[in-house]
């Protein structure tokens, strides 16, 4: 089952009695829209303002449209296309990394049983509990001294931070569901660990990697207080972008800029997800504590 | 499940193999994260690492608690995070079991369902600007049917003092994300428990109650603790959609961060840590109190079986 | 097969580039000694060659943004220096990055080259030693400035002491809809608070520290004191303590007829803006008035939009672009900071793709034909002309008192 499409739940068949039936159809018949409606919503003003020239109080569509906050999004001298090549190489390489991290580190948490687990998982957990603003703030004056400031590398770092627990939970649940029988037979079938890692163990993480690799490359592309403050304005990512835009008067643009933000995680989602498909998501595991 | 032959089969100790694996993470989050609260707890001392030595103390806490602005903006940060926890909490449920229950476009409802979940927050926080400020699209909604006749009578949503804008993004946001784990939780034959039930006569809030909601309790409870903790530590969204003063925690940390007098310094890092202290706290207290009530829940789940 | 191989190598040199690499932002040049030991410009354009330099500057205003990375970047371009415009939201955020720097023993290599600046943060910077000083000499475009005259030698009441290069003119004035403003309702600060008291909800003004808030808190204090005489000079505690509580109690006052209430003030001028534009305000104090005639033949402002300047006098000032002492392109920032104040970079302003600032030349400095073109330039029904604006513009005062007021803003009108 894709990611997409959600996890394998069977239909509930609906209660026993006419009354009762019909009393449940209907609060699912105006419900199930309501929820839908009310999740999409919020994009409407986004698509609106996002072709608009102008777009005065009280008119409920632009009285005057134009293509130009699109066009502006690849303008050379718009800066947005800076943003994009920045965003998009800090948030693959975040994903990069976590990933490998998570490859490693997941491993010794689904699978190995060791004194001091608890504490690992808890300090491993800890970043998604304690807010990442409180602790930047803490160690910026290291990555000023230590040049890290104002670069993408130590962008990339402090993304590294937010994104290291969720992959490390999944991976860590992925490689619980592990058979390791596979392994042990390929083993005393004369191969070598390497060969054992690479024909063997990875084609049967890869899914669940993909979905961590995903993960860190969702949170570090919509970051933003972190790469304001290690990145001291000089690297320019999108979410930077679209907040500075949001204070100026170009509201089409920024409604313009903020779509371009949610078009490649989407595309990102549904590509993984097509080649997940047939493959149990590894979320299934987020659930069980 | 666990298998130790490998590693020893190698030659490499179990303890040496399992720390070369944890390395990596380890050393990123006890470097940055344990480096960050440990430096943030020095300076909110007023320790400068790179300067002449400053003498430590702890005058930066002692008035925290008296000053208004901080005062008011731990009520409205406590408020916003409960409430939007608690809403996406409840919603997340309801949704899960309808769309669990939806037979024809199950797949389209699924997918509009997780379709926000890869946007940025920031994004989310734009569009409520867009939608409920008082010039939004429902402003003009209401405008179109005569129930209001200018912006300044629109309702104030945005830039409030209760944060309308800002719980409704959380909420926005976070219901999809509780609700696709919840969905998760639903999907190891929970139905089949139902049937039984079902058929031993138990009515619908029965069966809710004592086979539903015990299977899905760990799953609302774990995402419920990453929702509270990540509203409470949230800055652009209260940033765009808050007021000025009083804002939330971290907004007044990080203007005080950025304040042009160094010597404010330790004040702001004693709010970063006081939001951490929080969070922490709130943590705890929560996982501890649903493992009281869990716990006899799962021995009657186990039971019940 | 093969694809997925291209795919997977493409990501990881992607990745890469993020890693490690160039990044834009520094080059990887040693700094070099200050140019001001050579002496000369020639010296300095020759030390500048192939820098980058990174501009921290507000990025709120789209037309001078327009011109800052059209114009500026391309004639900089022809010195062999590149310029990065760094937006920023307030100046402190660039005194503070500053300042962090020099705590984190960061005496070098600095990442901000240049900063557009005056009043209190550049005195924040001055008092602590982190400015470049004693280099204007070298600037030929100084020459067309009165470095002697008193908003130019200081910085709001600070001796400037060739610690920054003066680059724009800012005058405040009051932009309204004259549909719902008359003449006389725009006469003075006691007219323009009548006229909110009978239309409550329609004027505003943004919150301190904001730089045009700040402007309006200002201006409401000179008023309710009678004027600025009497604050020249050093910060005087006395004089102070008597002024600022009837501020207060005058501004509470009004509170419940501006916008909102006065339950909250818009945390940034560019929000006033937008509720101007929208119609939510139908009047607002602005540094920005000479681009309003822009903004209404662009269709965002409605034709009805006018300025106006209080009988008692608007708030003027000059500000300034300033080197860190810390910085690593000195020299390029120097070149910039020569090529803003050049008349040839103020009359390219002044024209119709320009930003509307007004330059602090002194049109009178200037050769005969220079000055001819200047004075060609026409006027706009919209906004105040310049020459007016100028004519009874109020000195700024010492900045320990913008300091003080903003301090006592936030917790006497804003807290309570």
């Amino acid at each position: 089952m894709s990611v997409l499409a959600g996890p394998a739940v069977p239909v509930v068949s609906p209660p026993r009695g006419r009354a009762s039936r019909s009393w449940s159809a209907a609060v699912r018949a105006v419900s199930l829209p309501l929820l839908l409606a009310g999740l999409v919503l919020p994009f409407l003003p986004l698509l609106l303002w996002a072709v608009a020239e102008r777009y005065p109080y009280p008119a409920l569509t632009p009285t005057v449209t134009s293509s130009r906050p699109l066009r502006l999004l690849a303008d050379p001298t718009s800066e947005v296309l800076t943003g994009l090549v920045n965003s998009v190489s800090i948030a693959v390489a975040v994903a990069i990394i976590a990933a490998l991290i998570g490859l490693s580190a997941g491993r010794a948490l689904g699978l190995h049983q060791f004194r001091g687990k608890r504490l690992v998982q808890f300090l491993l957990l800890a970043p998604v509990i304690v807010p990442g603003l409180a602790v930047t703030l803490g160690i910026q004056v290291f990555f000023i001294r230590y040049g890290l400031s104002d670069t993408r590398r130590g962008v990339v770092l402090v993304h590294l931070l937010a994104a290291v627990p969720y992959v490390s939970l999944v991976m860590s649940s992925v490689y619980a569901n592990l058979d390791l029988r596979l392994e042990d037979q390929a083993r005393t079938l004369g191969a070598g660990p390497v060969q054992v890692f690479l024909r063997i163990t990875l084609p049967a993480v890869a899914p669940g990697l993909a979905v961590a690799g995903l993960f860190a490359f969702l949170i570090s592309w919509g970051e933003y207080v972190l790469t304001l403050l290690v990145g001291g304005g000089a690297v320019k990512t999108l979410p930077l972008l679209l907040y500075s835009y949001l204070g100026s008067t170009d509201t089409p643009v920024a409604a313009a800029l903020g779509l371009a933000l949610v078009v490649p995680p989407v595309l990102l989602l549904a590509v993984t997800s097509r080649l997940l498909s047939g493959e149990g998501t590894p979320l299934a595991g987020f659930g069980r504590t | 499940m666990i298998t130790t032959r490998a590693a020893r089969r190698r030659g490499l100790p179990q303890g040496l193999a399992t720390l070369l694996l944890l390395a990596p993470a380890l050393g990123v989050v006890l470097v940055l994260f344990g480096g960050g609260v440990v430096m943030g707890v020095l300076a909110s001392l007023g320790y400068q690492p790179f300067l002449p030595g400053r003498d430590l103390s702890l005058d930066a806490y002692r008035g925290l608690l008296d000053d208004v602005e901080v005062r008011r903006s731990l009520v409205l940060t406590f408020r916003i995070a409960l409430l939007s926890t608690l809403v996406s909490a409840v919603l997340a449920v309801g949704a899960a079991l309808l769309l669990r229950g939806t037979r024809r476009g199950r797949r389209a409802a699924l997918l509009v369902f997780q379709l926000n979940l890869p946007v940025p927050h920031l994004v989310g926080a734009a569009a409520m600007l867009l939608l409920l400020g008082q010039s939004g699209l429902v402003s003009r909604l209401l405008f179109a049917v005569g129930l209001v006749d200018a912006p300044a009578a629109a309702p104030v949503l945005t830039n409030d003092a209760v944060g309308w804008a800002i719980m409704a993004e959380y909420v926005w946001k976070e219901v999809p994300f509780i609700g696709v784990v919840v969905l998760a939780a639903l999907s190891g034959g929970v139905s089949d428990l139902e049937d039984a039930a079902r058929s031993l006569g138990a009515g619908a809030w029965s069966r809710f109650r004592f086979v539903v909601l015990p299977h899905i309790t760990p799953a609302v409870v774990s995402t419920s603790i990453i929702v509270f903790a990540f509203t409470f530590g949230s800055y652009e969204v209260p940033l765009l959609l808050g007021q000025p003063f009083p804002a939330t925690l971290p907004v007044v940390a990080y203007q005080a961060y950025s304040d042009t007098d160094l010597t404010a310094r330790p004040r702001a890092m004693a709010i970063a840590v006081l939001i951490t202290f929080l969070v922490v706290l709130v943590v705890l207290a929560y996982s501890v109190l649903t493992e009281r009530v869990l716990r006899p829940a799962e021995r009657r789940r186990v039971t019940g079986t | 097969m093969r694809s997925r191989a291209l795919v997977l190598a493409g990501t990881v040199a992607l990745a890469l580039s993020a890693c490690g690499g160039q990044d834009d932002t520094t080059t990887a040049e040693a700094p070099s000694p200050s140019a001001a030991a050579t002496g000369g410009f020639e010296a300095v354009l020759a030390e500048a060659k192939g820098q980058t330099v990174n501009w921290y500057m507000y990025g709120g205003d789209d037309r001078l943004n327009a011109y800052v990375n059209g114009y500026v970047k391309t004639e900089l371009a022809k010195a062999g220096v590149t310029l990065n415009q760094v937006k920023i939201t307030d100046t402190a955020e660039a005194v503070n990055k500053v300042l962090g720097e020099k705590a984190a023993g960061k005496d070098a290599d600095g990442s901000v080259d240049l900063i557009w600046i005056n009043g209190e943060n550049f005195a924040t910077l001055k008092q602590a030693d982190a400015v470049e000083c004693g280099y204007l000499e070298d600037l030929p475009s100084t020459e067309n400035v009165d470095l002697t005259k008193p908003g130019i030698a200081t910085d709001f009441g600070l001796e400037t002491e060739g610690c920054e290069v003066p680059w724009q003119q800012a005058t405040s004035a009051l932009v309204y809809d004259s549909t719902a403003l008359d003449d006389a309702d725009v006469a003075s600060v006691e007219s323009l608070f009548a006229w909110a008291k009978d239309n409550p909800g329609k004027l505003t003004y943004a919150a301190p520290p904001d730089f045009n808030g700040s402007m309006a808190v200002r201006t409401f204090f000179f008023d309710t004191a009678g004027g600025t005489d009497q604050f020249l000079g050093e910060f005087d505690q006395a004089k102070y303590d008597a002024a600022a509580p009837k501020l207060f109690e005058r501004l509470n006052a009004v509170e419940p007829s501006l916008w909102r209430g006065g339950k909250t003030y818009p945390a940034a001028q560019t929000e006033v803006e937008t509720l101007f534009a929208n119609g939510e305000v139908d009047a607002y104090l602005t540094y920005g008035s000479s681009g309003i005639a822009a903004l209404v033949d662009k269709g965002t402002l409605p034709k009805t939009t006018r300025s106006a300047v209080f009988q008692d006098g608007n708030i003027g000032n000059y500000s300034f672009t300033t080197i860190p002492s810390n910085a690593a392109h000195k020299a390029g920032a120097k070149v910039l900071a020569n090529l803003l104040l050049s008349p040839a970079a103020a009359l390219e302003n002044a024209g119709p793709d320009g930003a509307g600032f007004t330059s602090a030349i002194d049109i009178a400095k200037l050769p005969a034909d220079q000055r001819a073109q200047y004075e060609a330039l026409g006027a706009s029904p919209y906004q105040v002309p310049a020459a007016e604006l100028a004519a009874n513009t109020l000195p700024e005062v010492v900045s320990d008192y913008v300091t003080q007021l903003e301090k006592d803003w936030k917790a006497n009108v804003l807290q309570q």
